[in-house]
């Protein structure tokens, strides 16, 4: 299932995912397939979503988002999202979706400072 | 405020301005016809005797075009045609005498000037019929006073707009977001915050976070008189978007009113930071970013 | 109540790629309408939810987008309407939280709380018609 085109970085054992703008529902699960994957394979400690190209999150991408970072957790990684759009933060707000258990950083580089810090 | 047809209706029924009135109308166009370009040239020759309108007469090309377009306009009063058509020309004609900055009486007082030149030769075609004299000159008078009050519709309808642009301006005037250090936003919030107010600073916040970088947000409420449990929503609102950015917001300036209120309101701010000074705000702010201010020369 | 007329401004939904070009054609709708960023956003993320759960309980369905005036503003009004199996219970559908088998369940509270205007026809067995609206501001 790793056919989807979404590039998954690996540095120094986080693993950075360019979530891609205005994915299909087939993509976004596919996300979540190889992000697990990769997990596994690198044994990574933790997963970076970069949602700074994102404009639209609705119920079911924020859904899926929520499900792979409780997989993640269970495999024992962290996950944190970054660079949310002002217009996606608000809306989902408004939506009532609430991130819950995801720690959130403004940027990549944040999150992966975070991510270093506490192990 | 655009009218509607329903509302143009209405207007007709109250200046009682029916379907007879229309058709004594159409019956005098043919006598009309006749005296279209006496009755234009003569309301010209009496503009251009005033700087005001002679302004926008400035030259004989120009004049020539109006003349077309004023003629169009004399038919119209006697096409026998009253309906949505109309209505939209005659607006579309207010629209563009507002726009070119026409003060709006010389526009109402060229309607006196139609009805004074039409009048004579009027009587002159139904002299032989004062019924149909009376009615139709009646139904001149009332569709003028239909025309008038499109004209002045616009000319609110203008004015409004502006006060609506300005009233934009103050909301963006008054939710300003400076940066007071690296990585530190404040917002002030002045006065009340109703969902359209919460809307535009929530925007504004989010986006100087994200511009700036600023890990933490202070949004200070010293200036708001009283909190409801509506505000206090849109505050709610306003920390979990930005929580989602991956910032943090303090919320300073709390009152011991406003603390009170919160109280029993019962609203449920565990997790919400909170200081009762900006001041308090921002050293919350520097220790977040493992900062700290000592003095000159302090070891 | 429920129609599938082919017009100008429709879209038939019956794929998961068309959730996609209802997302869109919808955000190009939103542009041309002068919404501001946000606002294109929350209408496309409510159309994202209505035509997804088209997809999901209803099979197909369409999209018909007008623009609207009530005299003083102009405003997008999107209709969602299809055959499926009706909504049982609108009254419980949007109360926060309710969930059907999947999570989320049909997002219909949401999708109110980010529109100006929402109103639900349905008839169980027959289909529904949900109408969306938001005025620019």
């Amino acid at each position: 299932m790793d056919d989807i085109n979404v590039a998954v970085l690996r540095l120094r054992n986080v693993l950075i995912v360019s979530v891609p703008g205005d994915p299909d529902d087939h993509v976004i699960t596919g996300l979540q397939d190889k992000i697990l994957n990769s997990m596994m394979r690198y044994r990574a400690k933790g997963v970076i979503l970069d949602l700074s190209t994102v404009d639209i999150v609705d119920s079911f991408f924020a859904r899926t988002i929520i499900d792979t970072a409780q997989m993640i957790n269970l495999m024992g990684g962290r996950t944190i999202i970054a660079g949310m759009l002002p217009s996606v933060a608000i809306t989902a707000t408004q939506l009532g979706l609430t991130f819950e258990n995801i720690e959130t950083c403004l940027n990549v580089d944040t999150a992966f400072t975070l991510m270093e810090q506490t192990g | 405020m655009p009218v509607t047809s329903e509302d143009w209706e209405r207007r007709k029924r109250f200046v009682n301005f029916t379907e007879a009135d229309a058709k004594l109308l159409k019956q005098a166009k043919s006598h009309m016809e006749k005296h279209v370009d006496e009755v234009v040239n003569t309301l010209y020759a009496n503009w251009q005797q005033y700087p005001e309108l002679k302004k926008f007469l400035n030259s004989p090309e120009t004049v020539e075009r109006l003349k077309v377009t004023q003629r169009g306009y004399f038919l119209d009063l006697f096409s026998g045609e009253y309906g949505e058509s109309y209505l939209k020309g005659r607006m579309r004609i207010g629209h563009r005498h507002q726009q070119i900055g026409l003060d709006v009486r010389w526009y109402i007082g060229a309607f006196s000037n139609y009805v004074e030149l039409v009048t004579p030769h009027l009587f002159k075609a139904l002299s032989k019929d004062l019924d149909k004299l009376q009615g139709t000159l009646l139904a001149l008078i009332k569709l003028i006073n239909l025309d008038e009050e499109l004209a002045i519709l616009t000319y609110i309808a203008a004015r409004e707009e502006v006060i609506s642009q300005q009233h934009e301006e103050i909301l963006e005037l008054s939710t300003p977001v400076v940066q007071v250090w690296d990585g530190v936003v404040a917002a002030p919030i002045i006065g009340t915050l109703d969902s359209h107010r919460t809307q535009m600073f929530m925007e504004r916040l989010l986006q100087a976070i994200v511009d700036t970088k600023s890990p933490v947000a202070l949004v200070d409420i010293t200036g708001v008189p009283a909190i409801d449990t509506a505000t206090a929503q849109h505050l709610i609102d306003t920390i979990n978007s930005v929580k989602l950015l991956g910032a943090q917001v303090v919320i300073t300036g709390v009152s011991p009113a406003i603390a009170q209120t919160l109280v029993h309101l019962g609203i449920d701010l565990t997790g919400i930071m909170t200081r009762s000074s900006l001041a308090d705000g921002i050293k919350v702010a520097l220790d977040r970013l493992n900062l700290c201010i000592r003095p000159k020369g302090a070891a | 109540m429920v129609s599938e007329v082919a017009e100008r401004n429709s879209l038939k939904i019956s794929s998961e790629q068309d959730i996609v070009l209802v997302r869109k054609t919808v955000r190009d709708v939103c542009r041309d309408a002068g919404f501001g960023l946000t606002d294109v956003t929350r209408i496309v993320t409510a159309a994202s939810e209505l035509a997804r759960n088209i997809y999901r309980y209803a099979d197909h369905g369409t999209l018909t987008w007008n623009m609207v005036s009530d005299g003083m503003k102009s405003g997008l009004e999107l209709i969602f309407a299809d055959q499926g199996p009706g909504i049982e219970d609108v009254n419980m559908a949007l109360q926060e939280g309710y969930t059907t088998a999947r999570s989320m369940g049909m997002g219909l509270p949401g999708t109110k709380k980010l529109m100006d205007d929402m109103v639900i026809e349905t008839k169980l067995g027959v289909g529904t018609k949900i109408t969306i609206r938001k005025w620019v501001r």
